[in-house]
């Protein structure tokens, strides 16, 4: 078998990545991952139900996620309820696409696109 | 509520991604405040994101096909549909493959037919459907006098006339007039002088027509300032698209015009149609428009004014355009111009008795002349369409019977009908889809053929283009071919019953005894069609080579002619002659002239002018009087034409004023007017008048054909130049080379001459003859490909049904091998039944024929309608055909092998 390469998926959608920092924190239903998306990001980033489970459908198929079988908390809950969370190799992929960022971030600051030099 | 409407959208998603996650959408969408604009713009996105799922979904099954991901695994519908359709496309290829013939003929025949129809509907979507150029053009209309008396229902306007209804009418929203002529204008530069063809219009007609400048601006409403709009072609002709034009004056008339704006490059105005009877030139296309001055010098210049300054009432020389108001109908606008004409004609009965009004959509005024002709055309095309879409389905049929067994063992392994017709209808999509390819192909062709090739007053054609709605109708013509042709055989192998076809190859199931009726008078329908056409195209091509090798009765090679006009400052006759002398010795001195002459009329290239004329030997009353065309030669005219002189002389430089005047007659006017006589020395006098010298006839020339290569030469008579110095004549040069190149030498010595002597219309008489014949060339095309279409499908037809009951007769035929038949007798067997269809196609044919070559017995030239070598030959052709096509069909009977054949008996 192939060893596995996290920088064959790079670079992540933004949406793939903002699903994917949604779920470090734990499993999470779909408009849970929303909700939380608009609450990090304060409202600049607004995900639409359509692109959302669009793209849980590819982080699923790649298996960056999986669906959990049964839910953590059925108090309050009806039966649609599909709880997601992150696979070894979705935290694998989100690690490494977080260094990739900061590559960026460290590039940018170096040539005084940011404030804040580091180097 | 907004339940329905959510899984509405939802529909857009592949079934798979609606089942996986479409409770958890409908979830988070009802969880959601969304105000009922808001609603409606998510469920917008959320529609088009299911569209691009689906075409993501297909381009990854394209292109990752084994590495399906698992949300359309296998099992899933979505990806049973795209496998079944790759199966089903990769097996039509691997036959396509393997039946190179049949799938060649088949997309071509589709092709020709998909490729003609939207080629035509091109044309007539270019011509009939486009708009016009105008805003809201469904609204405009042109308005004319109606001349009661003459029956001259779309007659010109007088000014005056056109201001009244511009006030008094109730039912337009603005009404605006021009000239309906084009004017031959002389332009004055600082290099010389040239011709600019111009309209005069009102100076709100841009504004009501709704369409602005594309550089400067159009006139403003009311100006009657010495202004001009250039049109976008004049503009890059003449000023090479110079985007400072705007401001720049030219020299017209004698003084400054400003220039204040370029029209937009699809701006045309007026069409053809809509210009009067009448005119200076025959050109059509507008250099510039000027607004109508309705005081001042202009207006004089115009004759607008009559001699006590009022506007003209009598004279009608002007169109008008208007539009209609909103939901008022074209015929409430004709009834309110009528209102008004009748009261002009109690108001003014001295101008205007006898004259009502004409109200016509101005698309109608432009293009109306030809709609019958396109419908025709279309509605022929698509017959033909049918007719290669029945072909080919029979083609298809005869195959599906032939892989009966391989349907039956499908059948037997499981697939249901729905299957096997699906796999069948997949078939014939994608030989519509190639031959829809093709097609297109074909479609531009015949599109650049054909509007290389129309004469110049088809109104439009260079309108013509391909746009959305030629590409609509080429997709959905290929689509609706496909099912036609497809449908059938789906159909009928459909109900194949696996147990009767495996178990021996019975038959009887599909060619059932109407069908094969059918199918003969089928192949009789088209070989009779084919027999018509061709028969036509066939006469008009005859027409057509004869015509083109009439003899003009001058040589037309190596001669450029052109027409200018002398300047305004020679007035008297003495300046005129010392100019000529002049100019035709400079012409002459030219590298590569031959010979230089003139005339007032030049052959197939003018209008000609006819005199009434005294013979001395023979007095008549002046009413009996015949009539002559009446022409000037000047210097070596009959020299530079090649025409010959047959009898006595030519003219003399010695044929002076002070001469006695002398005349040259054609042999016509000797044979028509001196029959018993000799001609020469007889004398003529032009014209009615009583008193005045007698002219003497000193030659006969060659007859030669003046108002077109089918024209009969009528008599004709010519004085000599020196003796009546012309003003705007026509030169003839004879040149040693190509004579296209002498143009700008001549231009060049023209300038050296005088450079305010405009030459215009400057053209070799190759080109005049070659356009005298392009109204025949064109609808000799348009025939000839019908007829080359028709023998093609005709070709076909009987190769496809000949094919189809060799299919069907494969057992027969291997009956009758076994019982001793030799195989050239069951060829024979196969082509006699081929050309008995053909035979009776032909006979119905012939009778079709007839009537249609007396109806197109005004086109055709130099032959009978009945021309017997036609009417033989076309037959002919056609029977051979219907029998070649059987061959091959006939040569696969002879191969049966009848051990195969009985095998399952």
């Amino acid at each position: 078998m192939d060893r596995f390469k996290p920088e064959a998926f790079l670079p992540l959608t933004p949406v793939a990545f903002e699903i994917l920092l949604a779920l470090a924190d734990g499993e999470r239903h779909g408009y849970s991952i929303l909700q939380e998306v608009e609450l990090r990001s304060a409202g600049t980033v607004s995900l639409h139900a359509g692109t959302l489970y669009r793209a849980l459908a590819r982080l699923l198929e790649s298996e960056l996620i999986e669906e959990l079988n049964d839910a953590p908390d059925r108090k309050n809950d009806d039966e649609r309820r599909r709880y997601y969370r992150l696979t070894t190799i979705g935290i694998a992929v989100a690690k490494a696409e977080a260094t990739r960022l900061e590559g960026l971030l460290v590039a940018a600051r170096s040539r005084r696109l940011l404030k804040g030099v580091r180097t | 509520m907004k339940r329905p409407w959510f899984w509405l959208a939802l529909l857009a998603y592949p079934r798979a991604f609606r089942r996986r996650f479409g409770a958890e959408m409908y979830d988070d969408f009802r969880r959601r405040p969304l105000g009922a604009s808001e609603t409606m713009r998510t469920l917008a996105t959320l529609a088009l994101n299911g569209l691009a799922e689906r075409w993501s979904a297909v381009v990854r099954w394209s292109w990752f096909s084994t590495s399906t991901p698992h949300l359309y695994e296998p099992s899933g519908r979505h990806h049973m549909f795209f496998d079944t359709l790759r199966a089903d496309v990769r097996h039509t290829l691997r036959l396509a493959v393997k039946t190179p013939v049949f799938t060649t003929l088949t997309i071509l025949a589709l092709a020709l037919g998909i490729g003609a129809t939207t080629a035509i509907f091109a044309v007539t979507n270019g011509v009939l459907l486009r708009s016009l150029p105008y805003r809201d053009d469904a609204r405009l209309v042109n308005v004319w006098s109606n001349n009661t008396a003459e029956n001259r229902p779309r007659n010109p306007i007088s000014p005056a006339n056109f201001l009244d209804f511009q006030k008094m009418n109730t039912t337009l929203e603005g009404l605006e007039g021009y000239f309906s002529i084009v004017t031959p204008t002389q332009l004055t530069t600082d290099s010389g002088t040239e011709v600019v063809f111009e309209l005069f219009v009102t100076s709100n007609l841009f504004n009501m027509l709704g369409r602005s400048a594309a550089l400067g601006r159009t006139f403003a409403a009311g100006e009657q300032a010495q202004v001009v709009v250039l049109s976008d072609g004049y503009w890059r002709r003449r000023f090479g698209a110079d985007p400072g034009i705007v401001g720049r004056s030219l020299n017209l008339y004698g003084t400054a015009f400003q220039v204040i704006g370029v029209m937009p490059r699809d701006f045309v105005f007026p069409y053809p149609g809509m210009l009067g009877p009448s005119g200076f030139t025959r050109v059509t296309g507008i250099d510039i428009w000027m607004p109508i001055a309705f005081s001042g010098p202009m207006a004089a210049m115009s004759r607008m004014l009559t001699t006590s300054g009022e506007i003209v009432r009598t004279a009608h020389w002007w169109g008008a355009i208007g539009r209609v108001k909103p939901g008022v109908s074209v015929e409430q606008v004709e009834a309110d111009m009528k209102r008004i004409a009748a009261q002009l004609e109690q108001a003014y009965p001295d101008s205007n008795k006898g004259w009502s009004a004409t109200v016509v959509r101005s698309i109608d005024q432009s293009v109306g002349a030809i709609r019958p002709a396109l419908m025709i055309l279309l509605a022929g095309i698509a017959f033909v369409l049918i007719m290669a879409s029945v072909n080919v389905a029979n083609l298809l049929l005869a195959r599906s019977i032939a892989r009966e067994k391989e349907l039956a063992t499908r059948a037997a392994l499981g697939a249901r009908r729905s299957r096997i017709a699906r796999q069948l209808l997949t078939e014939s999509l994608l030989l519509a889809l190639a031959a829809g390819v093709v097609g297109l192909l074909v479609m531009w062709w015949t599109l650049t053929a054909l509007i290389a090739f129309a004469p110049a007053d088809i109104p439009r054609i260079n309108e013509v283009t391909i746009d959305w709605r030629v590409l609509l109708a080429a997709s959905f013509t290929t689509i609706l071919t496909g099912l036609l042709v497809g449908v059938l055989p789906a159909m009928s192998s459909a109900t194949v019953n696996p147990h009767a076809s495996l178990q021996d190859a019975s038959r009887g199931s599909i060619g059932s005894g109407l069908r094969r009726r059918t199918r003969a008078a089928l192949v009789i329908a088209e070989v009779a069609l084919a027999v018509a056409i061709t028969t036509g195209a066939v006469l008009l091509l005859r027409s057509f080579l004869s015509v083109t090798n009439v003899d003009p009765g001058f040589v037309t090679t190596g001669v450029l002619t052109w027409q200018m006009n002398l300047p305004q400052h020679l007035t008297n006759t003495d300046d005129r002659l010392a100019f000529y002398r002049d100019f035709f010795a400079r012409m002459e001195a030219l590298p590569g002239v031959v010979s230089v002459g003139g005339t007032t009329r030049v052959p197939l290239g003018s209008t000609s002018v006819s005199t009434s004329l005294q013979r001395e030997s023979v007095p008549l009353p002046t009413a009996e009087l015949p009539e002559v065309q009446f022409r000037r030669a000047m210097h070596n005219y009959f020299q530079a034409m090649g025409i010959p002189i047959r009898r006595g002389r030519g003219f003399e430089p010695t044929d002076v004023r002070t001469a006695p005047p002398v005349a040259v007659i054609n042999e016509t006017m000797a044979r028509k007017l001196f029959a018993t006589q000799d001609p020469i020395g007889q004398h003529i006098r032009i014209g009615s008048a009583l008193t005045g010298p007698w002219t003497t006839i000193v030659g006969v020339i060659g007859d030669v054909r003046h108002g077109g290569l089918e024209e009969e030469p009528q008599p004709e008579m010519y004085i000599n130049y020196l003796q009546g110095p012309p003003v705007s004549p026509f030169i003839v040069m004879r040149t040693a080379g190509d004579p296209a190149l002498m143009a700008e030498t001549v231009r060049a010595e023209m300038r050296r001459i005088d450079k305010n002597i405009p030459l215009f219309d400057v053209r070799t008489m190759s080109t005049l003859r070659s356009e005298a014949v392009s109204t025949r060339r064109f609808i000799l095309l348009i025939v000839a490909a019908f007829g080359v279409l028709s023998l093609g499908l005709a070709a076909i037809g009987v190769y496809g049904v000949m094919s189809l009951i060799v299919s069907e007769r494969t057992r027969e035929v291997g009956v009758r091998l076994a019982l001793g038949a030799k195989p050239s007798q069951l060829l024979a067997m196969i082509v006699r039944q081929a050309a008995t269809l053909g035979a009776i196609g032909v006979a119905i044919g012939l009778l079709v024929a007839l009537p249609l070559a007396l109806l197109i017995h005004g086109q055709l030239y130099g032959i009978e309608s009945l021309d017997p070598a036609t009417f033989v030959s076309v037959p002919a052709v056609l029977l051979l055909i219907s029998t070649l096509a059987a061959l091959m069909p006939a040569r696969k009977a002879m191969r049966i092998d009848p051990v195969e054949a009985l095998r399952l008996e």
